[in-house]
């Protein structure tokens, strides 16, 4: 058998073109599209980047309303083979608990896939909880803030991995299967191309669960399954810059800066050096 | 080489007008294939606008079902200089275009297409024409190349694809203009009390004077549901670099300008857009409409009316889609995609169309629009005029006294007014 690999992906509001409705406190979300959240272009692309050295078959898999196809085309698009939308109107409401649940069980289900990837974060909620749940339920390794996948050996069951991190790398072996984040930025997700599409078209790789056919207890998704509850959503309010500039040397812009600073309250002069006023 | 397929019609450009013919040629059964390169179909319109519905009810037999905002009743025609202002405020006694945006009412004509089985293949941008021996054999899209019995370039204006083969000249500045949009967001009942209308009722009004910087080209605002479309289109000339750079100035002084701001105060500004569009349509029009496996629609082929106060580009880029879609029928049906044939079948009734005899009877008022002093002099001509007339000391001037007195104020020649008030009077 060849190498199997999952890529979880997040069907979001685009945030980028969200604006806050400073008086209701909601998101404006009238006519914003929906895009595949970025971070999990990275994984996909990490996904195919395997599949470019050891061949084998990714699939995607998400869990979303239905008009999250159109995020499945596009990744079919930079060529992942198939794709799973588990959609149910009990699924709706869930906090990451219950999404990490039914994502969990769906993978169970279709079998468990040599590698699992996910994004690193959403860029609508941003818990980076998915991977790391999903990776529990399922009593899997989990690696996260990964960039490069440098070996994959399925015969003996491992797979080496590189992690990005702040200040160094790391390498990881890891036994197979392991679930993988990949690090944010850290792929350039490959353009669409015409003849997937045209598979996509074609073929329509694509399978569709419902909890029909996962049969789980409705108690344990959806709004029901999940025990978070927000309290309170509030926004930080744009400070207003005041764009000034100043030319010169660096040395003088260093004391014209302090002395602005001062004046904002912002440095404070104690025991004859400057602190950071604390608030 | 990628793996290849084979389509009856492959139309480049979910615009109105590629939209349109993959449409009606999926409709009457042809394996279609249209590439768009943003996100969806009409991703990359530029939003809000007016459409002149009377072509498209032949287009579309549901045309009431389109995502259409507004039935436009008024006219209304500004000069603005200083705080002088003349306008021309008309109500029609019947509507006959209707505002939409153009995003959304591509996107309803593409639906349709998807419908009637069409493909749709959207962030795709395709990098070139397939040729060979000079014939149009189908699409290159990065590594993939796939073939087609025709090709229906629905390009728009920035036609790459044709240059790049060598089937058009490379535009000068002179044939186009450039086109800014915002939308504000304003609600239904603001807009309805501040510009006079009723329920419902639309409105598209045209602007020249200081609000272009007396560059010629003209400023608009059309109201949709519950945002206005405010803008303006300045001819390129000579001046491209410096327009492209000032165009979003004089965008912010159209909506801030002290007489009309009070018209947008409290509106959100939800989107803004800069687009080129064609200025000199006869120039731009590529030598034919069809050649040896493809045929071109929409502004790609020139096909739009800018009359300075009207400005036809969406029914006319729909309807050159829905010939197109007739006359490739009759060209594949015969089994021949010649140029003589696609000619015959779809370029010929385009020059027998209103379309092309429009652009054609225009091409002298284009020539006459295109006069910096109808941007300047003339409308201070008007201004002044008035301005004699009504504002009276003891001396009450006759009307010819009062227009001769303003002509010289902005040495205007009276018999070159005369003869260009006349050739511009003869156009409308
Ligand atoms: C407190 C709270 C309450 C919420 N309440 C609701 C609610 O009422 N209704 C609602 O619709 N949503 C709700 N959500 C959002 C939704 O449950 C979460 O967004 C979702 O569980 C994933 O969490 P995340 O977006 O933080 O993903 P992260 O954990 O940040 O995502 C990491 C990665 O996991 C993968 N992933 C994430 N989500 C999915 C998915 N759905 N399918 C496949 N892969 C995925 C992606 O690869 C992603 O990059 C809530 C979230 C929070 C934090
Ligand atoms: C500011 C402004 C205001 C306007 N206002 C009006 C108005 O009020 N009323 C009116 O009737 N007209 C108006 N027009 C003109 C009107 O927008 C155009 O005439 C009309 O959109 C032309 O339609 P089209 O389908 O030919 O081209 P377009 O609408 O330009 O569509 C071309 C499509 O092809 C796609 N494409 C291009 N190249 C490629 C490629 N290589 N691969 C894949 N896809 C590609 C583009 O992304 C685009 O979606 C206005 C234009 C401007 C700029």
């Amino acid at each position: 058998m060849s190498l199997e690999m999952m890529v979880g992906i997040k069907w979001v509001p685009n945030t980028q073109n969200v604006r806050f409705d400073p008086k209701t406190g909601t998101l404006i979300r009238e006519g914003v599209p929906s895009i595949v959240n970025p971070a999990d272009l990275d994984a996909v692309e990490l996904a195919l980047k395997v599949k470019d050295t050891y061949g084998g078959r990714v699939r995607v898999i998400t869990m979303a309303p239905p008009s999250a196809v159109k995020g499945i085309e596009h990744v079919i698009g930079m060529g992942v083979d198939a794709g799973v939308l588990v959609t149910d109107r009990v699924f709706a409401g869930a906090d990451t608990l219950a999404t990490s649940y039914v994502l969990s069980q769906a993978i169970k289900k279709l079998g468990l896939p040599d590698l699992l990837f996910f994004g690193q974060e959403t860029i609508d909620s941003s818990t980076a909880h998915i991977p790391a749940q999903v990776a529990s339920w399922l009593d899997l390794p989990y690696v996260y803030y990964v960039d490069r996948v440098e070996e994959v050996n399925r015969e003996e069951g491992y797979a080496v991995v590189r992690r990005k991190l702040e200040d160094r790398y790391e390498w990881v072996r890891v036994e197979l299967p392991a679930v993988i984040a990949a690090a944010l930025k850290s792929q350039v997700p490959r353009p669409v191309r015409l003849s997937e599409k045209l598979r996509f078209h074609r073929d329509k790789p694509l399978q569709t669960l419902t909890n029909k056919d996962l049969g789980l207890d409705p108690r344990c998704v959806g709004l029901r399954g999940s025990p978070t509850i927000v309290a309170k959503v509030t926004w930080m309010p744009e400070v207003p810059r005041k764009r000034q500039v100043f030319k010169g040397d660096a040395r003088e812009a260093a004391r014209w800066l302090v002395k602005k600073l001062a004046e904002e309250g912002i440095l404070v002069r104690e025991d004859g050096r400057w602190r950071v006023r604390v608030a | 080489m990628g793996q290849s397929a084979e389509f009856d019609a492959i139309v480049v450009g979910a615009g109105p007008a590629g939209a349109t013919a993959a449409y009606h040629l999926a409709k009457r059964g042809f394996n279609v294939l249209l590439v768009e390169r943003g996100r969806g179909a009409g991703s990359k319109q530029v939003f809000g606008g007016r459409i002149y519905a009377e072509p498209l009810r032949e287009v579309f037999d549901d045309l009431d079902k389109a995502p259409i905002h507004r039935w436009v009743r008024r006219e209304r025609f500004t000069i603005l200089d200083g705080d002088r202002e003349l306008t021309l405020d008309f109500r029609a006694g019947a509507s006959t275009s209707f505002t939409a945006y153009l995003t959304q009412f591509t996107q309803w004509i593409a639906q349709k297409a998807v419908d009637a089985g069409a493909v749709l293949a959207d962030e795709v941008r395709v990098d070139g024409l397939w040729l060979d021996g000079g014939r149009v054999r189908g699409i290159v899209a990065g590594p993939d190349r796939v073939a087609a019995r025709v090709v229906i370039v629905a390009e728009g204006v920035n036609r790459l694809l044709l240059e790049r083969a060598g089937f058009v000249h490379r535009a000068s500045p002179r044939e186009l203009a450039l086109g800014v949009k915002e939308v504000i967001k304003l609600d239904k009942k603001t807009i309805e009390e501040r510009f006079g209308l009723e329920e419902g009722e639309g409105l598209a009004w045209v602007l020249l004077g200081e609000v272009t910087d007396f560059i010629p080209g003209g400023a608009f605002v059309y109201t949709n549901r519950d945002t206005l479309s405010v803008g303006l289109v300045v001819h390129l000339g000579g001046a491209y670099q410096l327009l492209r750079d000032q165009v979003h100035v004089l965008a912010e002084r159209l909506r801030t300008h002290p007489r009309l701001s009070r018209f947008f105060e409290g509106g959100d500004i939800m989107e803004y857009s800069a687009h080129m569009t064609i200025e000199d349509s006869v120039g731009y029009m590529p030598e034919h409409f069809a050649y040896d496996g493809m045929v071109i629609v929409g502004d790609a082929a020139g096909l739009l009316l800018n009359t300075g106060l009207t400005i036809r580009g969406v029914d006319y880029a729909a309807y050159s889609g829905y010939l197109a879609a007739k006359g490739v029928e009759r060209a594949l049906s015969e089994g021949d995609a010649s140029a003589e044939a696609l000619r015959r079948h779809y370029e010929v009734p385009l020059r027998e169309s209103f379309i092309y005899r429009d652009l054609m009877r225009h091409r002298g008022a284009s020539y006459a629009m295109k006069n910096p002093r109808m941007f300047r002099e003339y409308p201070r001509v008007a201004l002044d005029t008035l301005e004699e007339i009504y504002t009276l000391g003891r001396e009450t001037p006759l009307p010819h006294e009062a227009l001769a007195r303003a002509l010289s104020r902005n040495r205007v020649g009276f018999a070159e007014f005369a003869l260009r008030m006349l050739k511009v009077v003869m156009s409308l």
